[in-house]
């Protein structure tokens, strides 16, 4: 099963599946995201012009889906681009400069990995009003971590190469030789990385609209789509099986495909 | 051994004091405060209020006091229960955040290893590529999907196990401690699978098998040791992340556990209430990890001076 997953590519396809209709069907379908059709509250499936039928407030099913994947996705790849800028830029420094400054700053991710870093989000989100814009600057902060180490180990063994060393003996400034050299030579593993962290913050943008503190009505997510779902879920049981299971889609898929990703940098 | 432990200890000091000190100053950040009901207070009942409880002092001399009263064991009253102290709500919902997460550590741990150990015996072969991409995909299992997904199942079609709250028994754990554990165990899986295969190709191994052992023996006792390393440093972040997973957790099957305060006290500004399950978090995590870290030097004699 493994195998015919990983050779058909099947993880990549459906992920720019959901993506192309993510971004395709709002302009397609009757319905907006947050229109009520008061013709036809709690609609089941295939009535009329609500393939997925309707919620319990009468707004489309299917047209709630694409939005809230879309935001899911966008907060994802805003997010995950923070973590890529703060990680390469803190792993990088550390691994450049070395000696007690790395030990340093090595010690203080190490610290923040194993702290109850959710918690310092929860309260970001309480303190600072719950803005999309705080929700990815918050997660990208949290997830830098792994990118930090993984590019240290980089930097650090780059910086042995013959051609890093031939840079230095001919006087090129640092920045210079990180800008030219050293960040094009990363940049394989970095994407890697950052396809692994996707995921991660899909999970984290879900998790904190599933409990009211990410993402805000009337804007919608995966997450606040789940929680919607979950709390009707007696009367319609789709509600929670479609948003559930299409973020439960994405989150595999992203990850299958970045495992292949890292595991052919490394 | 000892001297890692005081080390650990000395430095969990200041990292202690640091979450203390942001996640106060954060809290006091936030617009609002405790006493905004429904209808506001009138300013006089408000003024009395805040005086009550030093909210009308500055910052600082605030923060000094909540630390000095946390050294004597006191996490001072609850602002929104108000006939609770914070010690008696931790006291409440700590034991059932503890005995989720223990359970589900345990469970994760006995899944993830049997997995990993299977997947490592057939490496190559179609049961380990199965065993493979269940655990990716059991790492990628949200709580707040797997939790009402199983509710609705289990709980509502087929009326096995209760949906919500602590009934009699151990039948109400069940539900939430298998959402929890399933994600970690996927990453147990996974890090007992590489452990063990790159365990395998090295010399006491290949000695053990031209001493005659049998295949069960070698992989119990001399690979799977070996193997446990990287997952022993998984637990402390694994810790963290069934923490944070049993907020969802007891939201979704409405139990009365630390994470639905904090959710709860972040909400209505209860400032002692999130100070004292954040001090609380940190502690038990950095606990944790020293934890991991004495199984690490155990499992592995090389790392115990490291």
């Amino acid at each position: 099963m493994g195998d015919i997953v990983l050779k058909t590519h099947l993880a990549l396809f459906l992920v720019l599946v959901t993506v192309a209709l993510a971004l395709v069907l709002p302009f397609l379908l009757p319905w907006s995201y947050d229109q009520i059709d008061w013709n036809a509250v709690r609609a089941p499936a295939f009535s009329g012009s609500h393939l997925f039928g309707t919620d319990e407030i009468g707004r489309d099913r299917l047209a709630r889906l694409a939005a809230g994947t879309r935001i899911t996705l966008m907060v994802a790849i805003a997010a995950a681009l923070v973590s890529l800028i703060v990680g390469i830029a803190w792993g990088a420094t550390a691994g450049w400069i070395g000696g007690r400054v790395d030990e340093a700053m090595m010690r203080i991710v190490d610290g923040l990995y194993a702290l109850p870093f959710m918690f310092i989000v929860i309260l970001l989100m309480v303190v600072f009003g719950r803005s999309i814009l705080l929700v990815f600057v918050g997660i990208g902060l949290v997830e830098w971590l792994t990118m930090a180490r993984v590019v240290r180990g980089q930097v650090m063994a780059l910086k042995q190469r013959p051609f890093i060393l031939a840079a230095e003996a001919a006087g090129t400034p640092s920045i210079a030789i990180m800008l030219r050299h050293i960040l094009p030579n990363i940049a394989g593993v970095a994407l890697a990385y950052l396809m692994l962290t996707v995921p991660q913050v899909v999970m984290v943008e879900s998790f904190l609209s599933f409990l009211g503190l990410g993402v805000q009505e009337p804007l919608t997510s995966l997450g606040i789509l789940v929680k919607e779902g979950a709390d009707d879920m007696d009367m319609t049981p789709l509600g929670l099986a479609l948003p559930g299971g299409l973020l439960v889609i994405i989150l595999v898929c992203l990850t299958i495909e970045g495992e292949r990703l890292r595991d052919r940098f490394s | 051994m000892l001297a890692l432990i005081t080390r650990r200890l000395m430095t969990a000091i200041p990292t202690l004091l640091v979450i203390i000190l942001a996640s106060f100053f954060l809290m006091r950040l936030a617009p609002g405060g405790p006493f905004d009901g429904e209808r506001p207070l009138d300013p006089a009942t408000q003024a009395a209020l805040q005086q009550a409880y030093g909210l009308d002092r500055p910052l600082w001399e605030q923060a000094w006091l909540y630390i000095s009263r946390l050294v004597q064991g006191d996490f001072g009253p609850s602002l929104v229960y108000r006939d609770f102290t914070v010690s008696e709500l931790i006291a409440q919902g700590l034991p059932i955040s503890l005995t989720l997460g223990g359970l589900a550590i345990l469970l994760a741990l006995l899944i993830g290893v049997t997995a990993g150990l299977f997947a490592a015996v057939r490496a190559g072969k179609a049961t380990d590529k199965t065993i493979m991409m269940l655990a990716t995909v059991a790492t990628a299992l949200p709580t707040f999907v797997t939790g009402p997904a199983l509710a609705l199942f289990l709980g509502l079609w087929l009326g096995l196990l209760p949906v919500s709250g602590i009934g009699e028994g151990g039948a109400w754990l069940i539900m939430p401690v298998v959402a929890l554990a399933l994600p970690v165990s996927g990453a147990i899986a996974k890090l007992t699978r590489a452990g063990l295969a790159s365990v395998l190709k090295q010399d006491h191994i290949r000695s053990a098998r031209a001493r005659g052992l049998s295949e069960t023996k070698i992989m119990l006792k001399h690979g799977l040791r070996t193997a446990m390393v990287p997952v022993a440093s998984y637990l402390g972040p694994a810790a963290a992340g069934l923490l944070t997973g049993a907020v969802v957790v007891e939201t979704v099957f409405g139990l009365p556990g630390l994470g639905r305060y904090f959710v709860q006290g972040a909400l209505n500004r209860d400032y002692p209430l999130v100070l004292g399950v954040v001090t609380l978090y940190a502690a038990l995590i950095i606990l944790f990890n020293l934890f991991a870290d004495l199984i690490y030097g155990w499992l592995d004699p090389r790392m115990r001076d490291g």
